[in-house]
């Protein structure tokens, strides 16, 4: 805890734009309390603050120039900085992954998808898929993820796409009693196996009790493409990836979109 | 599109740092110094990502074989665009011993245990500057080498390497699997941004045991002596040519 105050310190003149003293102070609660960022903060207004601080507005660098989002930027200043500096636990809410990024693209492609439908996202991070979903008429939307930081975000980039804030869950759903949802989304959900144990039959479970649709976008990360999941899907769809998100995802080109049949 | 590729990235002191020796001459002193990715290896790990985002090979396993710390230099691999890490845990004694002999074994075995087409080095590694690792691998897997590869292009089943050699440049075609090592020339690495080093984090890394490759460690080198290199002695000043051709003389230089 005391080397991260004093890595603000010492690291500060490599950062554009000194961190303010406040944030440093914050970043002390935090390392400790890593997973309960929200209770350290003052208030929501502070985490929004901070938001709004480091990211960038986004719209069009991604493969669904349909909605604005606060993501990550090489104009941020933390871009380049070291990660430790990071007051947060880390902010998967503020990158558009590119699994997220095929499946809301292919939400805005198949209205029917999601038309009328109880939709669950997964993992929902920026909260893309889920705002996709609402947008192409879903009955209800419910984005979950457990960093209570993308509660947050997940509100303010529905208020930048002039949509109605959609109630968020940071309970971890994986593992509890399978509720009637008619659309699952996950998008860049299995990157490591025991997650991917544990949702592949938490699923299973879901689609024999509720007949849920699942639907995976992922661009090709090994564990998902190693794992045994494989057997039960069905390609719906194949992106191939803007420039600008390769370099944010090196190594990555393209993104698919899968439903799971068990 | 289909072929997996090994890269070894070997975590040594960091290139910007002042080595010291350690005063009883076993070793250079490693406690508390800076140590990063050995920079051929850097430009291995490029090479590899980059046929990947050609869509040439499937998938970049980053291997490092060492102590815990090599876990570090790992995910700077899975950072820089690999997908999944080795690490082949060595430590204590056995680490000390470990040179490229032993590291060739353990880089061999995975080669197989695999499944890959392709394995990707540096030329050395700027610590111990033996430049032996990629050439003894290959020599294991009876597998042909392109070594100090200035670019390497693949067609269909064999990679055409273009090779820095005294005095120019050398083109060879080799069949694959084969081991290339890289030269300084390859390519200029790609820095890790925070976002790649965000999601490296969610990437496999897999710790085996050399034992449970089935290779055994032993060395026969030993280290006699590790010495600094003599001090640079100053020199004099001559006014004339004269005195210069005098000084030469009398020293027996000429």
């Amino acid at each position: 805890m005391l080397t991260l105050t004093q890595g603000f310190l010492r690291f500060k003149p490599t950062l554009p734009g000194a961190m303010p003293i406040r944030f440093a102070q914050h970043a002390r609660f935090l390392v400790v309390a890593k997973y309960h960022t929200v209770e350290c903060f003052s208030s929501e207004n502070d985490i929004r603050k901070f938001i709004v601080e480091n990211t960038e507005v986004v719209q069009g660098n991604h493969l669904t120039p349909e909605i604005k989002m606060r993501l990550f930027t090489p104009k941020c200043r933390f871009w380049r900085a070291r990660p430790e500096l990071w007051p947060f636990s880390d902010p998967y809410w503020a990158i558009y992954w590119p699994g997220g990024q095929a499946l809301t693209r292919f939400l805005f492609d198949n209205p029917g998808t999601s038309r009328g439908k109880k939709v669950l996202d997964l993992g929902s991070g920026c909260g893309a898929s889920a705002m996709a979903a609402s947008l192409r008429g879903a009955s209800h939307v419910l984005a979950n993820d457990i960093d209570p930081v993308a509660t947050t975000a997940i509100k303010m980039n529905c208020e930048l796409n002039n949509l109605k804030p959609l109630p968020v869950s940071v309970e971890n759903l994986i593992g509890t009693k399978a509720e009637d949802w008619d659309l699952i989304l996950l998008g860049d959900m299995f990157y490591d196996t025991e997650l991917s144990d544990g949702l592949h039959s938490w699923l299973k479970q879901c689609v024999s009790t509720h007949r849920t649709q699942v639907l995976i976008g992922d661009p090709g990360r090994a564990n998902f493409e190693n794992h045994k999941i494989q057997k039960w899907l069905r390609e719906l769809a194949h992106y191939e990836l803007p420039l600008c998100v390769t370099e944010e995802n090196y190594g990555l080109t393209s993104s698919k979109v899968w439903e799971f049949l068990p | 599109m289909s072929a997996r590729v090994l890269v070894g990235v070997k975590r040594v002191i960091d290139y910007a740092v002042k080595i010291r020796v350690k005063p009883d001459k076993t070793g250079v002193v490693t406690d508390g110094v800076k140590h990063s990715m050995n920079p051929f290896c850097e430009i291995a790990i490029e090479e590899a990502v980059r046929l990947k985002e050609k869509k040439l090979i499937k998938e970049v396993i980053a291997v490092s074989c060492g102590p815990q710390q090599s876990q570090e230099t790992i995910r700077t691999a899975l950072a820089m665009g690999a997908d999944r890490g080795i690490h082949v845990d060595v430590s204590g004694k056995d680490y000390e011993n470990l040179g490229p002999l032993q590291v060739s074994k353990i880089l061999a075995a995975l080669a197989k245990k695999e499944d890959v087409r392709l394995i990707i080095l540096g030329k050395q590694a700027i610590d111990d500057d033996c430049n032996q690792t990629g050439q003894m691998t290959a020599a294991l897997l009876d597998w042909p080498q392109g070594t100090f590869a200035s670019q390497v292009d693949f067609q269909e089943d064999s990679l055409k390497v273009e090779r820095e050699i005294d005095g120019g440049l050398e083109t060879i075609k080799i069949k694959m699997p084969a081991v290339v090592t890289a030269d300084l020339r390859l390519n200029e690495p790609r820095y890790a941004t925070l976002p790649n080093i965000m999601k490296a984090k969610k990437k496999k890394i897999d710790t085996v045991k050399p034992s449970d490759l089935g290779v055994d460690l032993s060395s026969q080198l030993e280290v006699l002596s590790v010495e600094e290199p003599s001090q640079r002695q100053a020199g004099v000043k001559v006014e004339t040519v004269e005195d210069l051709i005098k000084k030469l003389r009398d020293s027996g230089r000429i």
